[in-house]
């Protein structure tokens, strides 16, 4: 008896170690107000429709990122964007978090093109070549701020939620 | 007739209004924790745990309780002491069974901020926390169910949680939710510091410029001075829920937050700690590998480990106040005028608040 109860323990313990030590593959999530939950990796953001954005790093030059329209992964997860970002859907927002706790905003507005020319991407590519350690494997690009912050590295999750204030 | 009849509805209205008054308030009294207006009102308090006079209380008294471990020998106070800002003082506290912790005991302050705990953050609120040392073979080491079942033997306490809770709530649910109403409460907020950022205090030269290097980043080609400090530890609650390698290994023994994600670029990763009181809470990081605030910045200026997930705030020429960039650069003045500035994040009311302290002594 005693020792079947120190066999499950074992076991148990030994799951653990092995769950907590698998590597699982880096992945982008999208949640909150979606219709179609989205989960991708860097293979599925390969298939989708690409795009380019230039961006004044801190080293104070311009580098081109390639990856996906922010449009174009939210449209995918049924976000409210294009002709349906209106009225009540403007008070909506984007957060945006990273794996070392990071976390910035927009409001939808700011990333739909019937309401700016500027595209924000989530990139996986510097100059069509590995995003630098540290920095990928999804790293958000937005072009046109004078400060690269918003401009975050190591993406995992993008949550739409109403603000209710 | 009429007059004595309209009379008689005036009396009754007046007493159902007495009693409505009288009976307004039914169950616990809520509990408004004070705090400054800089803190920021971006508090975790879950929905179904709101903070009560008597839940607190509770909380308070529970947190002190040795009947809650195995060996009624322990409490959360042993390892988390009121005077060292609830911490010990020990590189690994000793838990019930006489084993070390693997990590380095955390203070606890001002946890109404945090949403992740634990160095690798892995467990989300307090609620979830405090279940872990209660049950936890090494820590605490007793059942939520047999601690219940003890307290229900005590008068007392079967009227705390009555009071806190209502009736029946004397369960495992209702430890873990006394427990973290009191430790919401923790909120330290009268350090020189604060007095300083309320006008209330002039720091010394000293520490005025250890709070700009603190704050400031360096900037070698415009010779602005600074140790970047902020990046992670950054705002006047010293606190962002940030993970980061912080440089202490290249190849880490305790692989931290990566066990959490099971990612590879979390590798050495831990959670970014308050440094509210600081120079009370050595030894100091998640194993308590150095013993004095000294060999904390010693390790930031001259002893950073290159590792792939390193940080990139602590590396490279716009981190640096050395033009080749390779290491902080603080002059051994800059060490000592920073190392005055963590010294006036020391609460002395936080430590002597007898709200916080043990009620059984
Ligand atoms: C045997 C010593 C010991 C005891 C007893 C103990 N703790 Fe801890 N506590 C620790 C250690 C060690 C850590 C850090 C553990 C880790 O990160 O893995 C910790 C971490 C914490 C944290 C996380 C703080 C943060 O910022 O993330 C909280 C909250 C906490 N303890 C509360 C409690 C409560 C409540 C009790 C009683 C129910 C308790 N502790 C009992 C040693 C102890
Ligand atoms: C890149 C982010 C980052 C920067 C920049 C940074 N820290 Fe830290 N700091 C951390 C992390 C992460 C920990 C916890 C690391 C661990 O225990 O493994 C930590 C721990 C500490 C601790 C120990 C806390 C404790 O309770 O044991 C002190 C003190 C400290 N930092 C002071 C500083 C000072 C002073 C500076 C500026 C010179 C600074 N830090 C810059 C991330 C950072």
């Amino acid at each position: 008896m005693n020792i079947f109860r120190s066999a499950i323990f074992l076991g148990l313990q030994l799951t653990f170690v092995v769950s907590a030590y698998a590597q699982t593959s880096p992945a982008v999530k999208i949640s909150g107000e979606v219709t179609k939950p989205l989960t991708f990796s860097v293979d599925d953001l390969a298939k989708m429709k690409r795009s380019t954005a230039v961006l004044t790093d801190r080293d104070g030059k311009a580098h081109s990122y390639q990856g996906v329209a922010l449009q174009e992964l939210l449209e995918q997860a049924g976000v409210t964007m294009g002709k349906q970002l209106r009225g009540e859907q403007l008070t909506k927002y984007l957060m945006v978090k990273c794996a070392d706790g990071y976390e910035v905003l927009f409001s939808l507005a700011e990333l739909d093109s019937s309401f700016t020319d500027r595209v924000v991407i989530l990139a996986d590519k510097l100059e069509n070549g590995p995003l630098p350690d540290g920095k990928g494997p999804f790293r958000l690009v937005v072009p046109g701020e004078k400060k690269p912050a918003r401009s975050s590295f190591q993406v995992v999750e993008m949550v739409i939620r109403y603000a209710k204030d | 007739m009429q007059v004595s009849g309209y009379k008689i509805l005036i009396s009754i209205l007046l007493v159902a209004g007495l009693s409505i008054a009288g009976f307004r308030r039914q169950g616990p009294e809520p509990l408004r924790i004070d705090y400054p207006a800089y803190f920021g009102n971006r508090t975790f308090v879950p929905d179904d745990n709101p903070t009560t006079v008597e839940g607190v209380a509770l909380g308070r008294r529970l947190f002190y309780e040795k009947k809650l471990s195995a060996s009624q020998q322990i409490s959360c106070g042993t390892c988390h002491r009121q005077e060292l800002a609830f911490t010990d003082g020990k590189a690994f506290s000793t838990g019930v069974d006489g084993s070390p912790q693997p990590r380095n005991t955390m203070s606890l302050v001002n946890l109404l901020w945090v949403r992740n705990f634990f160095w690798d953050g892995r467990v989300a609120g307090l609620e979830m926390q405090a279940a872990v040392p209660l049950t936890n073979a090494h820590e605490m080491g007793q059942s939520l169910e047999v601690s219940a079942a003890l307290l229900s033997k005590e008068v007392v306490y079967r009227s705390l949680f009555s009071k806190a809770f209502g009736t029946d709530s004397l369960t495992g649910e209702g430890i873990v939710k006394a427990l973290s109403q009191f430790e919401r409460t923790l909120v330290s907020a009268d350090a020189p510091y604060d007095r300083y950022l309320r006008g209330d205090y002039q720091p010394t030269a000293a520490e005025l410029n250890g709070i700009s290097l603190f704050y400031g980043n360096p900037d070698a080609a415009r010779n602005i001075r600074g140790a970047g400090c902020a990046h992670c530890h950054g705002g006047p609650k010293t606190y962002i829920e940030l993970y980061h390698n912080n440089g202490l290994d290249t190849i880490p023994a305790d692989s931290g937050r990566e066990k959490v994600s099971g990612q590879s670029y979390d590798r050495g990763r831990f959670r970014v700690v308050s440094l509210r009181n600081i120079a009370l809470t050595a030894p100091y990081m998640h194993d308590g590998r150095f013993k004095t605030l000294e060999e904390v910045l010693s390790h930031y200026n001259e002893h950073i480990k290159p590792s792939k997930t390193l940080s990139p705030f602590l590396q490279g020429v716009g981190n640096s106040n050395a033009s080749d960039g390779l290491t902080l650069g603080l002059t051994d003045r800059e060490k000592k005028d920073l190392l005055a500035f963590l010294h006036i994040l020391t609460d002395s009311t936080f430590i002597t608040d007898k709200r916080f302290s043990d009620p059984f002594r």
